[in-house]
């Protein structure tokens, strides 16, 4: 048990910290590195509940493609993240006043669930016994929750659809290439012999 | 007593198990190490016979020590860091490429049972891993400070990112027949014939996004040498050189192992008849990753390097609608004919 | 494990055939260019039609399907079909326009089957999840709508303008919903509306509806979530402005009637001073800002704000004849909105849009009809009877009013609105007073087609002339009321 509460609380740290780097570095380009460090110590996590499933998923999703883009992004950008920093001092106020209430509403409701008058116990779907928890997941998922996956699935279609809507533009006069085109061509097509005789100059 | 026990439990419950790990890690570390250093002497030597030279031959007999002397070599020279870079992660980036490369082989079977984790998610584990090998070589092109490795490190994260899907997908099809994502299991299902032969468009594929996935010719846009010099390791030098090029040859040894657990039956022999199952699985293995490794030289000494563009249209447009149609295909058939596994 | 039997597909016929329909029309219009917009926008309405007879066919049997996340019944049937109307509404007035514009893409007639289909999620939601999600996918279609115009400023400032502040009202609902769950165990409509009507609810329940609430506002557009409305009513192009005035709104209040009257229904006492304080702001502001409008898009923002207000009169009432009175209100409201709506899309001169209310100075002159058709859509907006504005509004205050014998605070509720109609009334008819009284400036252009002016001409219709027969309405809704409030 020791070595897992140790790995617990590695991992845990770390992904503590790395967060706190994410908003506390000054490269933002290090921020988005420590939120992909934030995101395989999560994976950790996932894997110490006995989650193999999604801990892969978690990286292979997001670590290994989301991050990437996030990365891609932020490289791209020419911000100056100094002249951004500047204004944070201007909403600080009001911004830490909207954390501030957030905060104490979130105590507000963590103390009552400690206090616990009429709180119903939650009826989580029973852990099945035999099933390795891919499997698991995958009959609940195409099960009891197939209408959230399809849904999930057409929310995803819109968002794809959007993209190509708001940012795709078919420019005029481009040469594309056209490989049946290229293959269909024969010799007949475009070369011609022709014997040029000496002295006429053409 | 109690104190005796303690002992015992740690030495039991903890160090003992500890010690057994290490060795085997050290062993799995140490055959891949080298299979890296003579993978890059078969490349040179390969290459050579492609275009009728001879190849190193000084070295030691028939040139076999030429990769220690090179190992030797960029050992002893002065890592550079840039000016401009950033040394953090200019230097954790060819750690990360490396340490990346050694970790997968963790799930690895090399015959039955022979395996340091045999985990139930492997093959995702191994798809997580190879996922993540882009770091290095973004890391490395952005710390780099400079517009040749940028530019390698960008392509190469287009096109790592491009082939990983249709990798996905071919992946799906094989665990469709599975019915399990634990590698023993993929390779044991394979018993009766090879994945090759039933899913042979998908293992083509799958071979073929291997090379794009470790940049290797004619997909090695990113190095490009005569566009990009070096593409995004053209600021390194000696070790940190070194474990790139390392990590390079790792990713594609490993990339063969795939192949071979996916669809060439792993470590069992061709047929369970009797000379062939006199020879150990784990030989096999090594045979197939051998002959996998083979066509990834003789592709790079016989094809063009693709137009960037040709490269992705293949990759989005041609392997991604296949993959995504075979995985469709595969599924339907399975149920038709109920051979959904288990 | 034990097989689990295959969801019964029935009930959600309609959101089936949608979701098949819009991504065949999708990979059609894909391989077939933007040349087959118009085919595109006439196979949309043909399906959105069809999906309104499979709902219609349907009837008003309570069916829930899908292990309990989806429901049909009559209420949701009643809303469907508006919705519907109202998608049918927005799909052949984008397409007139479009074509105008040079703008015509097969996406958006395909982007608002997806959003629709999103709505009838929404409005058949039985359980937090299928809300959300139903929610979402309705808001992401439309942002990508608002946006549409990719060259113009307003447009895609409209669209990221109303991103954001839809981003922010989803995660209020997503941590509203969290809290509820938590406090509750369960997500379904079913198993929290008896859970919660057992003994005194816990308080993180009551900051669970209250950020529920507030996401569901902005969705409605009332105070204090109102400040994305008149710019994106604005910004937005005309027939995406109207099919956001139209379809969403009648959805979003379908969907807070249900989530407030059926799963959190025990504890009305605790939401009912929310929803009278939104309602009473949404009224006021919705009179007191659209005075000083100039752009007439803008005055419809304002004006569709009050008019939720009263729709939420209704609500507040809690009672079957206040949801009666809402569906009434958003039946009616359609029809006034639609038509209003296809006459902004008339105002052109000289082949560009129009959107000053000064421009229609004089209009009575040149074209009577349009502008009749417009002062009967003012004049029932006002709620001057014997128009069907008026009795909309006439039976969300009865119901209050009869509610008000046990909560007197309905009363202030009652007065208010009515008040604040009369202040409403001053500027509908100051559009009515330029179009009759002004000198007219320049013609509008005489080149707008066919279905525009058939979508007037309906809409001023049933507008004017509701009172003769409103009996299949009054039914209807009663109805569809009947099958939310349970005894």
């Amino acid at each position: 048990m020791i070595v897992q509460t140790l790995a617990f609380y590695l991992f845990a740290g770390l992904a503590v910290a790395s967060a706190f780097m994410v908003i506390a570095a000054r490269n933002p380009v290090h921020s988005v590195l420590f939120l992909i460090l934030a995101f395989v110590n999560a994976a950790g996590l996932f894997v110490l509940l006995g989650a193999e499933f999604l801990a892969m998923m978690l990286v292979v999703v997001y670590v290994g493609a989301v991050a990437v883009l996030f990365l891609f992004v932020v490289m791209m950008l020419d911000i100056n993240f100094a002249e951004l920093r500047q204004g944070v001092l201007q909403y600080l106020p009001v911004g830490g006043l909207i954390g501030l209430v957030l905060l104490v509403e979130l105590l507000l409701v963590v103390g009552t669930w400690v206090a616990a008058p009429g709180i119903v116990a939650s009826d989580p779907t029973p852990a099945p016994g035999d099933l390795s928890n891919t499997e698991a997941l995958g009959r609940l998922l195409f099960t009891k929750y197939v209408y959230f996956f399809q849904a999930s699935g057409m929310i995803l279609l819109v968002a794809m659809v959007g993209a190509i809507v708001l940012t795709l533009r078919s420019r005029e006069g481009v040469r594309r290439q056209s490989i049946a085109r290229q293959n269909a061509r024969t010799r007949a097509d475009t070369l011609e012999i022709r014997k040029v005789q000496s002295g006429t100059g053409g | 007593m109690t104190e005796g026990m303690m002992t015992e439990g740690f030495w039991q419950g903890y160090a003992w198990p500890t010690i057994i790990i290490l060795a085997q890690i050290m062993a799995v570390v140490t055959v891949v190490l080298i299979a890296v250093a003579y993978l890059t002497f078969a490349e040179r030597k390969v290459l050579a016979m492609a275009q009728l030279r001879k190849g190193p031959n000084v070295v030691g007999p028939f040139g076999l020590l030429q990769p220690f002397a090179d190992g030797l070599k960029l050992l002893t020279k002065e890592t550079i860091i840039p000016a401009g870079a950033n040394p953090v992660v200019f230097l954790a980036a060819p750690i990360l490429t490396f340490a990346l490369a050694l970790m997968a082989w963790a799930v690895i079977p090399f015959g039955e049972g022979a395996v340091i984790s045999d985990i139930n998610v492997g093959v995702l584990y191994l798809f997580a891993i190879s996922s993540l090998g882009v770091y290095g070589v973004i890391m490395a092109g952005w710390a780099s400070n400079s517009r040749y490795a940028f530019l390698g490190a960008l392509r190469s994260a287009a096109q790592m990112v491009s082939y990983e899907v249709s990798i996905g997908f071919v992946i799906i099809t094989v665990l469709l027949c599975v019915g399990s994502l634990n590698l023993t299991d993929i390779v044991m299902a394979q018993k009766t014939i090879w994945f090759a032969v039933p899913l042979f468009p998908m293992f083509v594929v799958f071979f073929i996004s291997a090379l794009a996935e470790t940049n290797r010719s004619p997909f090695d846009l990113p190095e490009g040498e005569s566009e990009l010099v070096a593409g995004y390791f053209v600021e390194y030098s000696s070790m940190s050189f070194a474990l790139f090029y390392l990590g390079e040859y790792a990713q594609m040894i490993l990339m063969s192992a795939m192949t071979s657990i996916l669809f060439l039956g792993g470590w069992l022999p061709p047929a369970d008849i009797a000379p062939f199952n006199w020879i150990p699985g784990p030989i096999w293995f090594a045979a197939k990753i051998a002959a996998c490794l083979f066509v990834f030289l003789w592709v790079r000494a016989t094809l063009p390097r693709y137009r960037y563009d040709q490269l992705m249209r293949l990759g989005w447009k041609v392997f991604l609608p296949l993959s995504l149609f075979w995985v469709v295909a595969t599924a339907g058939v399975l149920v038709a004919f109920d051979w959904v596994p288990k | 494990m034990i097989p689990v039997a295959f969801p019964e597909l029935a009930p959600a016929l309609p959101e089936i055939l949608l979701a098949v329909g819009a991504m065949a029309l999708l990979m059609f219009g894909v391989f077939s260019g933007d040349r087959s917009s118009r085919t595109v926008s006439w196979l949309s309405v043909l399906l959105l039609i069809l999906a309104g007879i499979v709902v219609a066919a349907g009837g008003g049997a309570e069916r829930v399907t899908f292990f309990g996340a989806f429901v049909s019944d009559a209420f949701s049937s009643f809303a469907k079909m508006l919705i519907l109307l109202g998608s049918v509404v927005a799909v052949l007035l984008g397409a007139d326009q479009n074509e105008r514009d040079g703008q015509a893409r097969f996406e958006y007639p395909i982007l608002i089957l997806l959003a629709t289909l999103g709505m009838l999620m929404m409005v058949s939601a039985n359980d937090l999840i299928a809300l959300y999600l139903g929610l979402e996918l309705q808001s992401l279609a439309l942002y990508v709508l608002a946006a549409f115009r990719r060259e113009t400023v307003r447009s895609t400032e409209a669209g990221l303008k109303y991103f954001v502040l839809g981003a922010l009202s989803s995660c209020m609902l997503l941590y509203g919903a969290s809290l509820i769950y938590g406090f509750a165990g369960t997500t379904s409509f079913d198993v929290l509306a008896t859970t919660l009507q057992q003994g005194e609810p816990a308080i993180g329940v009551i900051f669970g509806i209250v950020f529920l609430a507030a996401g569901l506002a902005f969705k409605v557009s009332a105070v204090p979530f109102h400040m994305w409305t008149p710019d994106v009513y604005e910004g937005a192009p005309t027939p995406v402005t109207a099919f956001f005035a139209v379809a969403p709104k009648v959805a979003a209040v379908a969907l807070f009637v249900r989530v407030m009257i059926e799963p959190l229904g025990g504890l009305v006492d605790e939401w009912r001073q929310i929803i009278v304080f939104i309602a009473i702001a949404s009224m006021v502001l919705g009179a007191f800002a659209a005075i000083n409008q100039t752009n007439i898009k803008r005055l419809m923002a304002y004006s569709s704000i009050g008019h939720v207000g009263y729709a939420l009169v209704g609500l507040a009432a809690g009672t079957a004849s206040g949801v009666r009175g809402v569906l009434i209100y958003m039946a009616i409201y359609i029809f006034m909105t639609a038509g209003t709506f296809a006459i902004i899309l008339c105002m052109r001169q000289k082949d560009r849009a129009v959107e000053g209310i000064a421009d229609l100075a004089g209009l009575s002159r040149q074209r009577p009809l349009l502008a009749l058709a417009l002062a009967i859509f003012m004049f029932s907006m006002a709620g001057i009877p014997p128009l069907a504005g008026f009795f909309s509004k006439l039976y969300v205050f009865m119901a209050a009013i009869e509610a008000a014998r046990e909560v007197p605070i309905l009363y202030v509720l009652a007065i208010v609105g009515v008040l604040a109609s009369v202040v409403g009334a001053y500027y509908y008819l100051r559009i009515v007073k330029i179009m009759y009284f002004d000198e007219p400036t320049e013609g509008f252009d005489r080149t707008v087609s066919g279905e525009v002016h058939a979508i007037i001409g309906v809409s001023a219709l049933v507008t004017m002339f509701f009172f003769l027969y409103p009996a299949p309405l009054l039914t209807a809704a009663a109805t569809a009321a009947a099958a939310l409030v349970k005894g």
